[in-house]
């Protein structure tokens, strides 16, 4: 419930003042939007004062009789807040129907006072709000102007047309975008919630049970905008292809800074109605959403913790290091081979022996032939650290997402010392019992994105590190093989070389290309899998 | 078909390539559609070779001179000499480079160029005809035309301009001598703009004017002070006279013969006799009626407020399609009927379209005058702020004239503007802009003026219309 002060309206033809005459209700009276409330008697003509809101009278400020200038208050009323909302647009809509239809009887369309009144229906608006209102289809003189002596803007066009909208549209419409209906609500300004959060179908529909208008997000795909209300809309945190409009340019919607404004305001006002009911916690933002709440369109969770921790040096890493991706193929007969000579000597010492310690080996290899490939590049020292250490961190997918566990100084242990090691950490990283100081000091990383299927991929370097080997997973491909190395798979006598199945491992190797070139990477590659199609060479290291 | 007659097709068909047609056919093309202009005679129509451009410069060169020659209370004497043949040169130079840089901006933006005068066939067909005998003709099928073809001076009988010494406007911007008498029928806004020029080019000029004043269609205390200059520069006026003919006098030259309502009857010496008394559309040879288009009696076409015809894919801009006939105007309805066969939103709302005459001093108006605004309804605000108490103006040597600003005296909208003075033609952009974006008094009023300005006096005379003027006495 609110008091709505309400003055004597310019009841036309210039005038300036006007002797109340006859007042038609008492304080205490309930009346209706557009029923006259006091008779007005101008030098020109008496006139009929409807009022504009749904209520009860408070208070009369003028005895009969007086002279009141126009715009001094003469009435005042307890509104109902969500009904002054709703009423004001049903005043509107029946404007808007009454335009163009026939002897329509309706008696709101002969209320007197139209509010700015402008001869000849001249309507004090900017060319963009005249153009605006006839994309819109509304005829810019019947629009109430809310600027300086009623100055139609594009915010007031927009929301006659969305009025008129409502008319016509369902519910669900009518609650969309309008910056109509919600009366400023006492909330602080610096209470506006996230895109996260106002997206959340659990706010909306608390709002809407809590009867305030919101804002539902448009959701497009694409907006288009000036380069200025882009700005707006990042400084209100409204996400432009949540805004609704109905312009469109080029088949693309169009979202203008009125729009913004209006549906920023619209939503602060939605969220302060749905303060008392909606928890803010995390939890209740990722929580199901109501039973109650018919087929959210999606569901929220929170970009937080160890999610944001990747998304964050994902982040800067890409948009730091230009990354350069160097594919190729190991073929690893000889390794499959001595791995499984080795297994059942690895269980004897208690100890799961997979392809990843050799893999470490090899890389160890591939790095000290191109220590280029073990650096950090410090751009503010202007210099490149070549390291003597060779630790390696090994990408580990878990519940809560990826952990970068290190195995250090690999060069100097063995590979069931390594394969211990190995499972040692990747259990605990799973069990997040991993420590923030096993994850640190990595000169290189390698992801085996393989262990859960795929060939190829582009990795992510482990930034500051230079490089990033990821495996793909050891399964048989065709290979081409000279004939004299092959028995059988003959496919033409005359070929010196056929097609036979093989176990080979993909790899993917991505660098810092300031710091290392294509040749390099790919001779780095080229070391690696010497050593695992050849893992005799593994004795070396 | 006929042999030599070459069909092609078009999305937009533009005909005439003057500022209403050649900023259609650009706007259309940047709208992406596919656009062809025709143009006849000249890039840039009347404007750019026989209006606007080529008496501006005129205006400005004999301005200059007549400046030099009369600031001696500023201590300056000087005696400028005018080498006609060298100004009319500099003129042609300007010219060639504006129409030059039309054609380079059609063809920059992709509309196809055909030069020929266009005929409508049917109402999706028209025949170009190429200028000159063999050079044969074309059919251009199009899904819209715009008809922009302007305007020429009107003919009074008695009065052909295939007499030599019979000018229209068009001869008067394209003389390579000065007459030494010149008698001007007319004293609208193009004979005196003209009797301005050559009075400075020291000829003996006499303007012959039916009403009885300059300038009919401004309120009289701008024609006022245009006419009072012009008398200063020794230009006679004889007001209530109409020409009736004119005769070869004994010296070699002719007479101008003129005649009042009364009958009473008078003659003037002149040597050449520039007829001024308005424009009419060239719409004789476009066969508008092949394409199902009825001109009014006036042969004007009649448009809507998206420039659309009659026929509803066929539109027309500018001077053919009735007043205002002004370039600004031309392209302002060339914009809305590309935007609008574009699909776009557009239509001529303003509600303001300034105009100007470049006298001596410049007029320059936009919106309602007072009576006007009364007229609409208005309870109107009216402020004036007369140039001889602008430092700026006095500093200019140029203290003639005001400015007038006209507003809703409750709400304070500005309704319009009134400029008699220097730079008025450039001073009015500030009014037409307050008009068109609704700002009212307080708005303008709150706007700072750079000092010392001209532009101050605008802020002067709105301030001036709410009672709170610093500079004049508020009325």
């Amino acid at each position: 419930m609110t008091i709505k002060e309400f003055t004597l309206p310019d009841v036309g033809e210039g005038v300036a003042e006007g002797e109340l005459v006859t007042w038609l209700v008492a304080p205490g009276d309930r009346v209706t939007e557009d029923q006259p409330v006091a008779e007005v008697e101008t030098d020109k003509a008496l006139v009929e004062v409807p009022s504009r809101y749904d209520g009860v009278v408070e208070e009369l400020f003028v005895e009969e009789g007086e002279v009141v200038p126009v715009g001094d208050v003469i009435i005042s009323f307890r509104v109902d807040e969500d009904g002054d909302g709703d009423e004001g647009r049903e005043e509107d809509e029946g404007r808007e129907g009454d335009d163009g239809e026939e002897g329509d009887p309706d008696p709101e369309a002969e209320s007197p006072p139209k509010e700015p009144d402008a001869p000849a229906g001249r309507a004090f608006a900017p060319p963009s709000a005249r153009r605006l209102a006839r994309e819109l289809g509304v005829d810019v003189a019947a629009v109430r102007g809310s600027g300086p002596g009623g100055r139609v803007t594009e915010a007031d066009v927009r929301e006659h047309a969305d009025a008129a909208d409502a008319d016509t549209g369902t519910e669900d419409e009518a609650g969309a975008g309008t910056a109509d209906g919600p009366k400023p609500v006492d909330i602080d300004a610096s209470d506006r919630r996230s895109a996260v959060s106002k997206r959340d179908g659990t706010t909306a529909g608390a709002a809407e049970g809590s009867g305030t208008p919101t804002s539902e997000p448009a959701g497009r795909e694409t907006t288009l905008a000036t380069p200025a209300t882009r700005k707006l809309a990042a400084e209100l945190g409204v996400d432009l292809d949540d805004v609704p409009t109905d312009a469109t340019r080029e088949g693309e919607a169009v979202v203008d800074a009125a729009a913004v404004r209006a549906y920023a305001e619209a939503d602060a006002d939605a969220e302060a109605g749905a303060e008392p009911t909606t928890a803010t916690s995390p939890a209740a933002a990722s929580s199901e959403p109501d039973a109650g709440e018919d087929r959210p369109t999606e569901e929220t969770v929170p970009y937080r913790g160890v999610r944001r921790t990747i998304g964050e040096r994902m982040e800067r890493s890409v948009y730091t290091a230009p990354h350069v991706t160097h594919h190729d193929t190991a073929e690893v007969d000889a390794l499959v081979t001595a791995r499984e000579e080795l297994k059942a000597k690895a269980e004897a010492a208690g100890v799961k022996l997979t392809y990843m310690p050799f893999v470490l080996k090899a890389v160890v290899a591939g790095l000290k032939a191109h220590p280029y490939l073990n650096s950090e590049l410090r751009e503010d020292e202007e210099e490149i650290a070549l390291k003597k250490e060779y630790n390696v961190g090994i990408a580990v997918a878990t519940d809560a997402g990826l952990m970068v566990p290190v195995i250090d100084d690999v060069d100097e242990k063995g590979l069931f010392e390594l394969a211990a090691e190995l499972t040692d950490l990747a259990s605990r990283a799973r069990e997040r019992e991993i420590t923030p100081a096993e994850m640190k000091g990595g000169t290189f990383t390698i992801t085996n994105f393989g262990a859960i299927g795929g060939e190829y991929a582009t990795p992510i370097i482990n930034y500051p590190e230079t490089a990033i080997l990821g495996l793909g997973a050891i399964e048989e491909r065709p290979v081409v093989r000279d004939r004299s190395d092959v028995d059988g798979g003959v496919l033409d006598e005359e070929d010196e070389t056929t097609v036979v199945p093989a176990p080979t491992l993909p790899l993917s190797l991505s660098i810092d290309h300031r710091v290392v070139d294509g040749a390099v990477a790919a001779a780095f590659a080229n070391t690696v899998m010497e050593h695992l199609e050849n893992p005799l060479l593994l004795l070396n290291e | 078909m006929v042999v030599g007659d070459i069909a092609t097709g078009t999305e937009v068909l533009v005909i005439g390539g003057g500022p209403g047609g050649y900023v259609a056919a650009i706007r259309a093309a940047q709208n992406g559609l596919d656009t062809t202009l025709v143009e006849k005679d000249a890039y840039g129509g009347a404007c750019l070779n026989r209006g606007c451009i080529p008496s501006k410069a005129l205006i400005t060169a004999t301005g200059l001179a007549h400046e030099a020659g009369t600031a001696e209370f500023m201590g300056i004497h000087a005696d400028p000499a005018i080498d006609f043949a060298k100004t009319v040169e500099w003129k042609d130079d300007v010219v060639d480079r504006l129409t030059g840089g039309v054609e380079k901006l059609c063809k920059a933006n992709g509309v196809n160029l055909i030069e020929g005068e266009a005929s409508f066939v049917d109402a999706h067909t028209a025949r170009v005809a190429h200028g000159g005998d063999g050079q044969g003709s074309e059919s251009i099928e199009f899904e819209h035309a715009i008809v922009a073809t302007g305007s020429r001076p009107v003919e009074i009988p008695g009065f052909s301009f295939a007499e030599e010494h019979v000018w229209s406007s068009t001869e008067a911007l394209a003389a390579d001598s000065v007459p030494d008498r010149l008698a001007i029928v007319g004293a609208g806004y193009i004979g005196m703009e003209l009797a301005t020029v050559y009075a400075k080019l020291d000829a003996e000029v006499t303007v012959v004017e039916m009403l009885d004043d300059v300038l009919p269609p401004y309120e009289d205390d701008v024609s006022r002070v245009v006419r009072k200059r012009a008398e200063e520069l020794g230009v006679e006026f004889r007001f209530g006279e109409g020409a009736s003919g004119w005769s070869e006098a004994n010296d070699g030259g002719y007479l101008l013969e003129t005649e009042t309502e009364d009958g009473e009857e008078s003659s003037y010496p002149a040597d050449r006799i520039l007829v001024a008394v308005g424009r009419s559309p060239v719409t004789d040879a476009l066969d508008l009626d092949n394409a199902g288009i009825e001109t009014d009696d006036g042969g004007f076409i009649e448009t809507d407020d998206r420039t659309r015809t009659a026929v509803e894919h066929i539109h027309a801009v500018g001077d053919v399609a009735g007043e205002p006939m002004l370039a600004h105007a031309a392209s302002t309805e060339g914009i809305v009927a590309a935007e609008v066969i574009a699909g776009e939103p557009a239509a001529l709302d303003q509600q303001a379209i300034p105009a100007a005459v470049f006298t001596d001093p410049e007029v320059a108006t936009a919106g309602l005058t007072e009576a006007e605004a009364e007229e609409a309804g208005f309870d109107v605000a009216v402020g004036q702020m007369p140039f001889n108490a602008s430092g700026r103006a006095l500093t200019t040597g140029h203290t003639d004239g005001f400015v007038r600003i006209v507003a809703d005296a409750e709400a304070g909208f500005v309704l319009g503007g009134q400029i008699v003075g220097p730079e008025a033609s450039e001073l009015i952009a500030e009014v037409t802009l307050a008009i068109e974006m609704g700002a009212t008094l307080e708005d303008v009023a709150g706007t700072v003026h750079t000092h010392p300005t001209l532009a101050e006096a605008v802020m002067e005379a709105v301030e001036n219309a709410q009672g709170q003027a610093i500079h004049t006495l508020n009325r």
